[in-house]
């Protein structure tokens, strides 16, 4: 053992602590130049396992220790060592967080290093300083990142850089910005080939394909490996059971009928989180946990990431230091450093998948010795069902992955941008560089053409628009952007999280409460009340683009709905769930979960019937509004939404017919008019894997979904812009215009790959494809099992009070508007 | 005449309303439409955001189909012709001056709209005569705002007209329409490249709805 690693030993030991295996054994990898991603559950010494590494690696090398006893003198910043450590977070409520804990180990082993974030939430004096140097490690976002790489000086502000660590890798991984991360990555490594990237993950299905994620497809020169952090510790997962399952709504998703219990599962413990599944749900329980009990007000809380950081870190602060009895949450909390004295933790709603649940469980019993317990609360009696489903997918050993996300144009488009800005490139280097990354290891040659023409000239060569240009070649064949509009404009629309434009909600004598979507605030009129940050208010005026209110006195008033994505059930979890409905269908209720459903279990088989697992069950039900179509794979929401197009499609082209179409996790419904030709449609292979090629895409162009994911497309590729503060452009405007955007562009150039990259993305991303394709299989190997219940049935009650809809039709527009009307004001919202 | 079409009684006058968002004179010889915005593409590329060719010659081809079909002599532009200053681009008006070209005896006409006033008039070349709004055409009054007037019924634009519709089996849609109100009719807006607002009718109005290639009357 080195000195530098006894030094940590001994500091591991002030606290009594001792190393574990995993750490010491990235810390000797790191020294060796190796990469790696280090999976663990939250809470098992992750963070130190990466943090060491590059500490160590100063001390033996010689760097500067400041002897105990100077504690508390922060080092300088012009004299503290250049830009060493970069840290990724992927959200920027933990950057102080993890600050703190970096920050401690800094202090406890006397190196002089400077620690800052860097995000969204910095300050402008820090990003000035900033500007003119960067302090030895930095905690960044993603966006962040990429608005550094956007430096003119980029190669030179990272020229010292050895480490990248990406925390919460699982996270990102799957998404848009994790794409950003590679390409950044791949950026970085460029730079600086010794550079090692190590990332922290919880443990999923795929944890190889995690780590290509982040090392790339290229070889590193020290190699990569994966390294597993201890055991979990052990996982209570029980429910609270309504008493009267009778009186319990079969669709109230946001119902809080079950507060008398939650109440009393809080006082249990000294310190709970409640978790939610929605931000709405966070701001509906808050109240209704403090009219139940208004004596916890000032120890009982909120936090979702649309609030104010201010009020965010309070709570967090309040959460460590015991003083809060009780936050009510979204998965705002699922990530992060400890909050040690939370001993209880509740989940209102469907826990949608397996690692997921797990995750919130180890926010309680940090305490030696203490299990780890989650406590599920169901908001409509099925949920009871997955409660029992996720304890046999826990018991089993699944774990579910994380899909990366395949060659996106839009932010491969922003990205050459961003690299044309930061110092230029030639294309064949970054083509090299791109194609490192996973996500881009199988750019074709015309893709990466049409991308550089695009941001050139606005569209391939045919389509030159040359009034456009965002990026030119100089004369040495360097590319680089030299309007300063353009430039401007691209660091302004960084980011590829594209919620809906948000709004920002503040007091007229001051104060940021936070923030919410404009589609919300554009509803309210002066003097309307609404809840928002867990405080009754009173819409005042929207101004500078900012809602103004003030306090109001009672906190009667709408809940704002946040649109964000909503997750759907695992493969895992949903497999696990037919399995227990086809228990249920052979009589055996085991556990309290499913003992105490049986009532409705005993309405859904004698109205209609609970499918087998190798059953697919189908319900038609004739209602006023016309006839419905109930179908359960019981595959989770998003395969449904895919399946719902396609069933409507394939029916579709058999007789002139309308349907509307609504998906949820159980299943899905397709509703007409008239009665659809259902029987004829299974003969004619409406179950059948084949043909899906050519059958999906077309049941696509008959809904919307594309349309709409262009939205975010567009955005991200810099078509629309989110504005500039103050501009005043209202994101009503964006939105129609990103939809107008698509139809100019299907109509004028049907070719334009970020169109056919919109159709890609509903497929491989809003749809699952895969588990499409899989489900059609299991579904066309299963018994049709069609029933004609005179009532709508306890599984199809949800989806027949579902709202959001969307439509496939035959007919002509013409035919099928003349059977509308003109929606009344209040209906047409 | 192809079917798809509906017309309309105003002021004692017979319009034809077309898919194509046009309105047909036929005692006028007179074709109306409103808010074409040409240009408004080459404007969003000269602010280096790429929306692809071809709006314009989209729209005139559409325009071209009701004239072969109607054989009017005279189109009144209801405002909003060019969409901005930027969008004065040498191929968007090469686009108008050469269907210009193919129809040199057609009178056209432009009754100023807002964006007229900062997109300035159509180029002499194209020979489209300017009026300030109102233009008296007894009985209507042709204008761009649509304000009632006194003076006649109002045949104007600018709106964007556009309604939902829903029906049975929870369907939903929303359309763009011509708006028929007792003193004013709105046009839906012409141009290819343009959005279109929500509007509520009052149950003395009539809509017409545009939905592909017929011209439907909804009723609420």
């Amino acid at each position: 053992m080195t000195r530098a690693e006894e030094h940590v030993d001994r500091w591991f030991a002030d606290r009594g602590w001792k190393p574990f295996a995993f750490q010491r054994e990235v810390w000797a990898a790191y020294q060796k130049g190796e990469s790696g991603l280090i999976h663990a559950a939250t809470g098992t010494g992750k963070t130190l396992a990466a943090w060491m590494a590059p500490l160590i690696e100063w001390m033996r090398e010689g760097g500067r220790i400041v002897p105990a006893g100077a504690e508390g003198k922060k080092p300088r910043r012009d004299t503290s060592p250049p830009l060493r450590v970069l840290w990724i977070t992927p959200l920027r409520a933990l950057a102080g967080d993890t600050g703190e804990a970096l920050e401690a180990a800094l202090q406890g082993l006397g190196i002089p290093w400077s620690l800052e974030g860097r995000t969204g939430d910095t300050s402008a004096a820090v990003r000035a300083r900033q500007r003119k140097r960067l302090p030895t490690a930095l905690i960044t976002t993603p966006e962040s990142l990429s608005l550094l790489l956007s430096r003119e000086d980029a190669r030179e502000i990272f020229s010292q850089l050895r480490m990248v660590v990406a925390d919460e890798w699982h996270e990102l991984m799957g998404t848009k910005r994790g794409v950003q991360v590679e390409l950044a990555l791949a950026r970085l490594r460029n730079f600086r080939p010794e550079l090692r990237v190590w990332a922290l993950s919880a443990t999923i299905g795929n944890i190889e394909e995690a780590k290509e994620t982040l090392v790339g497809v290229a070889p590193l020169p020290g190699g990569a490996r994966v390294v597993r952090g201890v055991e979990p510790k052990k996982v209570i997962v029980d429910a609270l059971i309504p008493p009267f399952i009778e009186r319990f709504p079969w669709a109230g998703h946001l119902g809080t009928q079950m507060l008398p219990q939650v109440v009393d599962a809080v006082e249990e413990g000294e310190t709970a989180i409640v978790f939610t599944n929605t931000r709405s749900q966070t701001e509906i329980w808050y109240q209704a946990l403090l009219s139940a009990r208004p004596e916890w007000a000032g120890t009982i809380a909120l936090h979702h990431g649309s609030l104010e950081r201010k009020t965010r870190e309070w709570v967090e602060d309040g959460l460590r230091a015991g003083r809060l009895r009780c936050v009510v949450a979204t998965s705002s909390l699922d990530l992060g450093v400890d909050f040690s004295p939370v001993d209880r933790v509740l989940q209102i709603g469907s826990p949608k998948g397996i690692a997921r649940l797990l995750q919130r469980a180890g926010r309680s019993g940090h305490r030696p010795g203490a299990p780890s317990r989650v406590t599920c609360v169901p908001t409509n009696a099925l949920e009871l069902i997955e409660v029992a489903a996720v304890r046999d997918g826990f018991e089993a050993g699944a774990v579910e992955s994380r899909l990366p996300v395949e060659r996106p144009l839009d932010v491969l488009v922003q990205h050459v941008v961003t690299v044309a800005l930061g110092g230029g490139f030639r294309p064949d280097d970054l083509l090299r560089e791109v194609r490192s990354t996973r996500a881009y290891a199988g750019l074709l040659d015309d893709e990466w053409e049409w991308v550089l023409d695009f941001v050139r000239r606005g569209g391939d060569a045919l389509q030159a628009y040359p009034e456009y240009a965002r990026i030119v070649a100089r004369e040495d064949g360097i590319h680089v952007v030299e309007d300063s509009m353009v430039a401007r404009r691209h660091r302004m629309a960084i980011g590829t999280i594209v919620a809906d434009a948000h709004i920002s909600v503040q007091y007229l004598r001051g104060g940021r409460l936070g923030s919410v979507e404009e589609s919300f605030i554009a509803r309210l009129k002066p003097g309307d009340r609404f809840v928002f940050s867990g405080k009754p208010l009173e819409f005042v005026r929207v101004r500078d683009m900012k809602a103004w209110v003030r306090k109001a006195s009672s906190s009667q008033g709408a809940i704002p709905r946040w649109m964000g994505s909503r997750l759907p059930l695992s493969g895992e979890l949903a497999a696990a769930l037919r399995e227990r409905l086809e228990e249920a269908e052979k009589g055996v209720l085991r556990g309290a979960e499913m003992e105490a459903i049986r009532p409705i279990l005993d309405i859904q088989s004698r109205w209609s019937r609970i499918p087998r697992a190798d059953q697919l069950l189908v319900e038609h039900v004739e209602t006023r509004e016309g006839h419905h179509l109930f179908f359960f794979p019981f595959e989770g929401r998003l395969v449904h939404e895919g399946l719902a197009a396609l069933f409507a499609y394939r029916i579709s082209t058999l007789e002139p017919i309308s349907f509307t179409l609504a998906a949820n996790d159980y299943g899905f419904e397709l509703l007409s008019p008239e009665r659809a030709p259902l029987d004829a449609a299974l003969t004619a292979g409406l179950l059948s894997p084949k043909n899906l090629f050519e059958d999906v895409p077309a049941s696509l162009n008959a809904t919307e979904m594309a349309r709409r994911q262009f939205r975010e497309i567009a955005r991200v590729s810099g078509l629309i812009f989110p504005g500039y503060p103050h501009a005043g452009k209202s994101a009503r405007q964006l939105q129609a215009s990103s939809g107008l955007f698509f139809d100019v562009f299907q109509r004028y150039d049907p070719h334009n790959l970020l169109v056919s990259q919109a159709h890609r993305e509903v497929l491989e991303r809003q749809l699952e494809s895969s588990r499409l394709g899989r489900t059609l299989e299991r579904l066309a190997a299963s018994e049709v099992v069609v029933t004609q219940p005179r009532r709508t049935p306890p599984l199809a009650f949800p989806l027949l009070v579902d709202r959001t809809r969307e439509k496939v039709s035959s007919e002509a527009l013409g035919d099928r508007v003349r059977r509308m009307q003109v929606a009344l004001e209040k209906e047409a919202g | 005449m192809k079917a798809g079409i509906a017309s309309v009684d105003l002021a004692g006058e017979r319009l034809v309303l077309f898919p194509e968002r046009v309105a047909w004179w036929e005692r006028r010889d007179t074709l109306l439409l409103a808010d074409p915005h040409w240009g408004k593409g080459a404007a969003f590329r000269a602010g280096g955001i790429p929306v692809p060719r071809g709006t314009t010659v989209g729209s005139l081809s559409r325009l071209d189909s009701v004239l072969d079909r109607t054989g009017a002599s005279r189109i009144v532009f209801l405002g909003d012709y060019l969409h901005a200053l930027e969008g004065r681009a040498p191929a968007t008006l090469e686009a108008l001056a050469g269907w210009r070209r193919q129809r040199p005896s057609l009178e056209l006409v432009l009754v100023r709209g807002n964006h007229d006033r900062r997109a300035g008039d159509p180029p002499e070349g194209l020979g489209v005569g300017c009026v300030d709004a109102p233009l008296h055409d007894p009985p209507f009054v042709l204008a761009h705002y649509p304000d009632p007037n006194s003076a006649g019924y109002v045949l104007a634009g600018h709106l964007h007209p556009a309604v939902r519709l829903v029906g049975r089996g929870r369907q939903r849609e929303r359309l763009a329409c011509f708006w028929i109100q007792p003193r004013v009719a709105v046009f839906p807006s012409f141009g290819d490249f343009t959005g279109a607002a929500d509007v509520q009718p009052e149950p003395d109005d009539r809509v017409f709805v545009v939905a592909e290639d017929r011209v439907v009357e909804v009723e609420w």
